[in-house]
């Protein structure tokens, strides 16, 4: 079981520690596991399980902040590293987004929350919509109140009804004048396009995202036209196992606000809607750059939010690089990104340029990898279609509405 | 992408977010120091002692000691505000170790909010009392627990199983019973948040008692998929030790069919298995057999105790004993287990996921294995964090069946956002999965990835591809092929990028083709000669060192090999002297090698080069060259003496001297004996952190035994019969009636909701007890009917009462159904006269013995002192023993008496009977007896005031003028005066005074036995016999303490012999503070036998509740003193 929790900001301050157990783990360990991940590199693609010399560490890094967690006795590791994760999307959720002040100014919330979240290291209550009725959010009205009156108290008195409810998602006695719920469909493609420019792996991981505003407890099924595509699916908690072991249909009970309902995924994609045709040829010294973008298969709805981002080998001295099309920067770090935007009805975009190689190098030999970054609205590319969505239990028929989106996630393109 | 190490903007702009900070708690973050925090403390207010504390857990946050505030801290614990509450623990939980003392002053405050009508508070109170570790309070806690896990609220029952591990750290010997019933009672809970939670206690407590969950087997495994995640992961760990422990390990598993194949006299089914795997999988090996063997056996013994074994003896000599596997088929509970954890794959918690596939995979038959295989590869796709870990499990999985995942090779492609850690995984995994179909994808992706920035993982890929060569045969030339034009590329590029990095790429690439060769060494000839010919542009030393190792090693190879071998070693040995020592020592070694397998024309080119080779090694810098060369010379001096060579040449026939024959040992065919390395990987349990760190973390448990649970069946031990369901029932219905009998004698209770309904009477007990647990309607109902039933028998005489009860024989069937029945009819029943009966028991305080004749005897009377509250009524009886007249006879204070020796006793006595000091104890209106003749008895009344309820007091008898020191024992009975209330009024009392100001003891009652058969005898009139045990108990407890009985409940629908559900109210008040002490007997067993009856006392006052409780279950034991 975990033994303690600390938060570190991204200097390797300890912001807050939160001892779980009878075993205290000193905050020397943090001084430890900085030296540590130092010493890896600046990179922030950490191992999550660490074996210190007296403990053993998760980490998980959010925004900067890292979340470390320590025990020194066998647990299953995935459960410390979700836990860490179910904090930080707990924090987030609070404080709307997460860094170091945010974290500081309300570290008595942040402490509040840990003390509930987890028992002698063991998770306790880790619902979101019970915890914020345990544990008020801070809002400016809140704020403000406290500004003015000098006393505020973000402890609730009571006992959230859901702790003993067998939903314990969904907060109880819900009530609204308009009842409404949203589902979007939001998907990501993964490619892999190889050095021949063969498309190596074509899959779409997507998830239903739901937004539920709906009185009382209602009961929501929802069906989908061609649930044959999916190839795998995990679950909310909410989603009974039965229905859709038998007909593929989604029943559940829907906590309130918005929840990812279901994640899937559509593997084995013939294409790609968008092509990255990168070039490089390199001699005496330079290498030129060349780099062409379009529309593949025209998805039947705009491409917007194009981005070209590759990491310019060590080896390269310099780089000069322009395009017909969008902008080009290089960063610091030697990341090169180029915005492209929309593609224009009159021209290809084209991405050209030199590198100079350091001194003694006649030619490049690695060669970097382009992520590519794309959005489509309004179309889910996996082919996934929403047949119905049909609710009980609820006094009048609510508004329902259904969204899709399209977007890059690991889209690579080697050279 | 965001820096980890960098500032961020957000922190250079903290001037800018100043806005937002208002109303927040930034100023105490920032400046935690800048008020004094003590005064706020002891503030009025709750705003200010909020902020204060607010403080404190800012100087924690960033590590400052402020353990000095704890006894101004804790003073607040008190307060009313839940904030303020909150703040307060989380300070005391801190620092409670280090500040044990003025912690324990906390703790009544705990035990109040303990009965707290708000379930938060009680929850919290519990988890802070726990959490406090203190070993003086862990009896507190422990009854805490108890009462906790049969809260109403199911968050506090979940904290109460929360709160058994903390109770357990202390490592108690005494508590460890009480804390494992109290995980049983809520394994049983009916809320699956309970139960994740009390699993969660067990698998901390008390890992191994195994037999708690066969109890509850097949329901825990039915509330699974509703449990809570966290809860889930762990009960699923437990589900799965408790199956391997009661029926074994499953013969259509994988962990059987791999020792099926390795041991060819197995039963035929692993055969069946084996083609039914052949039939899903494309694959040509269908399993690393003994990697596999590895993992099973590692899983049972623990790698270490497996491996130790493995260095001892033969593996195969082992006794595995194949009859400790159960057919998952026909087992119902492996089959309940796997039919409840398959969708839990679809879990939204990468954890449950892993631990659900952990289960699947030592358990599930190998063709229901594959339903694993998705869930799992979408678990890397959608949480980042966990993917190390999943990686790291799946490695196991396909390195034992590289079949399951080789269909989806492609998930393992790896992407350029990847970590290191995650590359080297996914590679490694590739390279075991490849198959023939897939091996040309996946080489092609392996030369996208050796032109990869990243240069480690480059060479990694490079290792791969060795091991793919070596797994796919067919596919070594090509493979071949692909390295050498690598090692080409890289002899080009090599000389620029000099890099270490680059090197280690062509380390890797020629020692990827040296493993390739060694696969078939005559038909790789022509790579061997290729390499030897690039030996002049390969720079990197232990490359180099590599192909002269080939060349010794292979120097009789083919044709063409022997014939280049002179010029060979003639360049390595111009450039000897220019080598670094590691391919310095491979010369040495390779000419000599060369020497041994040379004939004919080039022997003596080759000698002249040896020993050129050695003179010069023999001047090296380096002492390990320098050695070598001289122990080489010693070895083969019978070679390099050349005049010998000629005759050994000459007499072939003739036998070799030992050091020439040691030297072709040394030397010679090497790499026939490859000897297989046996496999010390170690595998730890799937999903568990010691697989990650790959040694067994602290507290880390392989499976237990197979079968090791209650293995009494013979059968099922030695023919590994298919389970019989019929057997198995009645199993596991004795062991539930054995616990639940060794519950009743415990006087813990089982939620009744459901499972109770085969229990037999002998357990009716903990119906009862669960009756006031009951919600509030059916305590109505029972008032309501118990209401009329009591009016109406107040009308009716004893006899007329007793006829009724005859004339219901309907309701009087000992039917278990009926426990409903019995438990909310009962009939209230009055017994007035009893109070003439009433005697006080009287104790001897002085025997006429020690005092001279004089007897004085001492009753404490139900009296109630007139001069103050603290003070008892107790009768003192004087009798005179003796043939004299006794004179002067006085009870007086020895404490204060002493002091006031020579002060005259009748104005001591005076002095006395003004105000009592406060400080001490005190003894009232003792008149004095001037004279007491023989025979005769005097009573005085005396008022004592006695310092504690269990602390006798001194006193001392003068008689004569002789002084007799006495000691007046208290009795605790007498410390609480009669308190008249109905019956209403007690309900609505009991039940304010629930949680910790509850305790139930149980004892047995024997006085009404020596009443029945008195009656007996005595026939003419047949009293009822529920009336003699009411009145004897009644008797008896109004005797021993100073009572008032509320009411008498009969149970209606009892059989006319069966006294259980007889029910005895008293009321009383402590006469010190005045707190209202309830009294419930509840009575259960045969009227003409011992009745076992449960006292049960409700006091605010805790401790005195339990003394008072102690106290009556000791006289209700005792047999009655003999009626007067």
């Amino acid at each position: 079981m975990l033994q303690c929790i600390f938060l570190l900001s991204d200097s390797g301050e300890v912001m807050l520690e939160k001892q779980l157990t009878g075993q205290r783990v000193d905050r020397s360990i943090c001084t430890w596991f900085w030296e540590h991940t130092v010493s890896q590199g600046d990179s922030p693609k950490l191992q999550s399980v660490i074996a210190s010399p007296t403990h053993y560490l998760f980490q998980v890094l959010r925004e900067g902040i890292t979340f470390l967690a320590c025990t020194q006795v066998e647990m299953p590791p995935l459960m410390g590293i979700e836990f860490l994760c179910r904090v930080a999307d707990v924090l987030t959720d609070y404080l709307g987004s997460l860094n170091e002040d945010l974290i500081k100014d309300n570290f008595v919330i942040v402490y509040e929350l840990l003390d509930e979240m987890i028992d002698n290291g063991f998770p306790l209550t880790t619902e979101p919509n019970i915890l914020r009725e345990m544990i008020a959010p801070p809002n400016i009205a809140n704020k403000m109140l406290s500004v003015v009156t000098g006393n505020s108290s973000n402890v609730s008195d009571i006992l959230p009804g859901a702790t003993s409810s067998c939903i314990p998602w969904r907060t109880t006695n819900l009530k609204y004048a308009n009842n409404e719920v949203y589902v979007d469909l939001v998907e990501e493609m993964d490619a892999i396009i190889n050095r021949d420019g063969v498309l190596v792996k074509c899959e779409i991981y997507g998830e239903v995202q739901v937004n539920s505003h709906l009185s009382g407890v209602p009961d929501l099924t929802l069906s989908f036209a061609n649930p044959a595509v999916l190839d795998d699916v995990r679950f909310h908690p909410c989603v009974r196992f039965r229905p859709w072991e038998a007909h593929e249909i989604l029943s559940f009970v829907p906590p309130d606000g918005q929840f990812k309902l279901m994640s899937y995924r559509v593997r084995k994609l013939k294409s790609s809607p968008i092509y990255v045709k990168p070039q490089l040829t390199s001699d005496a010294g330079t290498c030129r750059v060349s780099v062409l973008v379009g529309i593949r298969n025209d998805p039947g709805k705009t491409i917007d939010s194009i981005t070209v981002q590759f990491q310019l080998p060590s080896c390269v001295l310099s780089a000069d690089l322009n395009s017909n099309y969008g902008t080009v920067n290089i960063l610091a770090n030697k990341t090169c990104s180029w915005t492209i935007g929309k593609i224009p009805k009159d021209k290809a975009p084209a991405l050209s340029g030199t590198l100079l190689l350091e001194t003694g190098l006649e030619c490049l030999h690695v060669f970097p990898t382009f992520q590519v970054g794309f959005r489509i609205m309004g179309v889910a590319l996996s082919g996934l279609k929403i047949d119905k969505l049909d609710l009980k239990n609820l006094p009048k028929p609510p508004y329902k509405g259904f969204r899709a989106l399209t977007r890059a996630g690991e889209f690579e393109v080697r050279s | 992408m965001f820096n980890q190490f960098g500032a961020t903007a957000e922190t250079l702009s903290k001037a800018s977010t100043l806005v937002f900070r208002i109303g927040t708690d930034a100023h105490l973050y920032d400046d935690p120091d800048d008020v004094s925090i003590a005064p706020l403390l002891d503030s009025r207010f709750d705003s200010e002692k909020c902020e204060a504390l607010k403080r404190l857990l800012a100087l924690i946050a960033q590590g400052f000691e402020v353990s000095s505030f704890f006894p101004q801290v804790v003073k607040n614990v008190a307060s009313q505000s839940l904030e303020v509450k909150k703040l307060v623990y989380l300070y005391l939980l801190h620092y409670a170790q280090k500040r044990p003392n003025e912690a324990l002053l906390s703790i009544n405050y705990f035990q109040k909010d303990l009965g707290d009508p708000n379930p938060l508070v009680r929850a919290w109170a519990l988890r802070t009392m726990a959490g406090i570790r203190l070993h003086v309070i862990a009896p507190l806690v422990l009854v805490a627990a108890g009462k906790c896990a049969r809260d109403p609220s199911v968050y506090v029952r979940k904290c109460a199983a929360n709160a058994l591990p903390k109770l357990h750290d202390l490592r108690l010997e005494d508590n460890t019973v009480g804390i494992e019933e109290i995980i049983g009672i809520l394994l049983n809970d009916s809320s699956p948040c309970v139960v994740g939670a009390a699993a969660a206690a067990f698998s901390s407590v008390c890992p191994n008692n195994l037999s708690l969950i066969g109890r509850n087997y097949k329901r825990l495994c039915e509330v699974l998929p509703d449990v809570e995640e966290w809860g889930k992961i762990v009960l699923i760990g437990i589900l799965l030790r408790y199956v391997v422990a009661r029926h074994g390990l499953v013969k259509e598993s994988i962990m059987f069919s791999l020792h099926g194949t390795e041991n060819s006299r197995s039963e035929k089914d692993c055969s069946d298995t084996n083609s039914a795997l052949d039939d899903n999988g494309d694959s040509n090996g269908l399993y690393e057999s003994e990697l596999t063997n590895a993992v099973s056996r590692c899983y049972i013994e623990g790698p270490a105790e497996y491996l130790s074994r493995l260095s001892f003896m033969n593996k195969d000599s082992s006794e595995f004993n194949y009859a400790r596997f159960t057919s998952g088929k026909n087992n119902d509970d492996v089959k309940i287990l796997l039919q409840c954890t398959s969708p839990l794959l679809w879990s939204n918690n990468s954890a449950v996921v892993l631990a659900a596939a952990g289960v699947h995979w030592i358990m599930a038959p190998t063709e229901d294995l594959k339903r694993i295989i998705k869930p799992l590869l979408f678990v890397l796709r959608s949480s980042n964090a966990s993917k190390y870990v999943v990686l790291c499990n799946i490695q196991v999985f396909a390195k034992a069946i590289p079949s399951l995942f080789s269909r989806y090779f492609e998930d393992f492609f790896i992407c350029s956002s990847d970590s290191y850690q995650i590359k080297a995984l996914k590679l490694d995994i590739l390279a075991y999965i490849a198959t023939d179909s897939s091996i040309s994808f996946i080489l092609k992706e392996f030369q996208d990835y050796i032109r990869d920035p990243d240069r480690r993982f480059a060479a990694d890929t490079v290792a791969g591809i060795g091991i793919c060569a070596q797994r796919l045969p067919e596919m070594a030339n090509a493979c071949l092929e692909f390295l050498l034009a690598l090692t080409r590329q890289q002899l080009m590029t090599g000389e620029f990028g000099s890099v270490d990095t680059e090197a280690d790429i062509l380390i890797q690439a020629i020692m990827s083709i040296k493993s390739i060769i060694q696969l078939d060494p005559p038909s790789h000839e022509k790579v061997i000669i290729q390499l030897v010919r690039s030996l002049t542009s390969i720079k990197v030393p232990a490359a180099r060192a590599m192909v002269v190792w080939m060349v010794g090693e292979y120097n009789s190879l083919g044709d063409l090999i022997p014939r280049m071998l002179a010029t060979v070693l003639k360049y390595l040995a111009g450039c000897f002297a220019s080598e670094e020592v590691e391919t310095k020592l491979q010369i040495c070694n390779t000419a000599v090698k060369v020497l041994l397998g040379a004939k004919g024309n080039d022997l003596l080119t080759i000698k002249m080069v040896l020993i050129y080779v050695l003179e010069l090694a023999k001047c090296d810098l380096n002492y390990d060259v320098r050695d070598r060369a001289h122990f080489l010379k010693k070895l083969l001096s019978t070679y390099l003496d050349s005049q010998c060579l000629e005759e050994e040449t000459n007499r072939p026939g003739q036998h070799k001297d030992s050091s020439r024959l040691l030297a072709e040992n040394l030397f010679g065919k090497q790499n026939k004996s490859i000897s297989h390395e046996p496999i010390d990987h170690r595998f730890y349990l799937p999903g568990s952190l010691s697989q990650i760190v790959l040694h067994a973390a602290p507290g880390y448990e392989p499976l237990p035994k197979p079968c090791s649970l209650r293995c009494d069946d013979p059968e099922m031990d030695e023919n590994g019969d298919p389970y019989v369901t019929d057997d198995e029932d009645s199993a596991s219905e004795s062991l539930d009636e054995e616990i639940a009998s060794s519950y009743s004698s415990q006087h813990s209770n089982v939620d009744s909701s459901g499972t109770d309904g085969s229990e037999e009477a002998g357990s009716a007990s903990e119906d009862d007890d669960n009756s006031h647990q009951l919600i509030q309607f059916s305590d109505e109902r029972k008032n309501g009917a118990s209401q009329s039933a009591s009016d109406f028998g107040e009308l009716l005489s004893n006899r007329a009462l007793e006829s009724w009860l005859d004339d219901q024989p309907g309701f009087s069937k000992p039917n278990t159904s009926e426990h409903s029945q019995v438990r909310t009819s009962s009939a209230r029943i009055s017994i007035g006269d009893i109070g003439g009966q009433v005697r006080p028991k009287s104790y001897p305080l002085l025997d006429p013995v020690n005092g001279n004749g004089l007897r004085v005897d001492y009753s404490f009377s139900s009296e109630i002192s007139s001069i103050s509250p603290l003070f008892i009524c107790i009768e003192v009886s004087f009798k005179n023993c003796s043939k004299e007249t006794m004179s002067d006879i006085t009870l007086v204070d020895e404490e204060s008496g002493k002091g006031k020796d020579s002060v005259e006793q009748s104005s001591f006595s005076d002095e006395s009977s003004t105000i009592p000091q406060s400080n001490e104890p005190n003894l009232v209106s003792v008149e004095e007896i001037t004279s007491l003749d023989p025979g005769q008895t005097m009573t005085r009344s005396i008022q004592v005031r006695f310092h504690h309820h269990l602390l006798p007091l001194k006193l001392a008898i003068y008689c004569n003028g002789k002084r007799h020191p006495i000691k007046l024992r208290p009795d605790i009975g007498y410390f609480v005066k009669a308190l008249p209330m109905d019956v209403e009024v007690f309900t609505n009392k009991e039940s304010q005074l629930r949680g910790m100001f509850e305790c139930v003891r149980r004892c047995t009652f024997t006085d009404h036995i020596k009443e029945l058969d008195k009656d007996k005898g005595d026939n003419s009139l047949v009293e009822d016999k529920f009336l003699v045990i009411c009145r004897s108990l009644a008797l008896k407890m109004l005797s021993n303490a100073n009572l008032h009985l509320v009411s008498v409940d009969l149970p209606v629908a009892a059989k006319l012999d069966d006294a259980t559900g007889l029910c005895l109210r008293f009321s009383s008040k402590i006469l010190s503070t005045s707190a209202p002490c309830l009294i419930t007997i509840t009575v259960e067993g045969r009227c003409s036998e011992p009745l076992e009856m449960s006292v049960k006392v409700n006091c605010e006052e805790t401790v005195f509740g339990l003394n008072l409780l102690n106290r009556i279950v000791n006289f209700s034991v005792e047999p009655s003193h003999p009626h007067v």
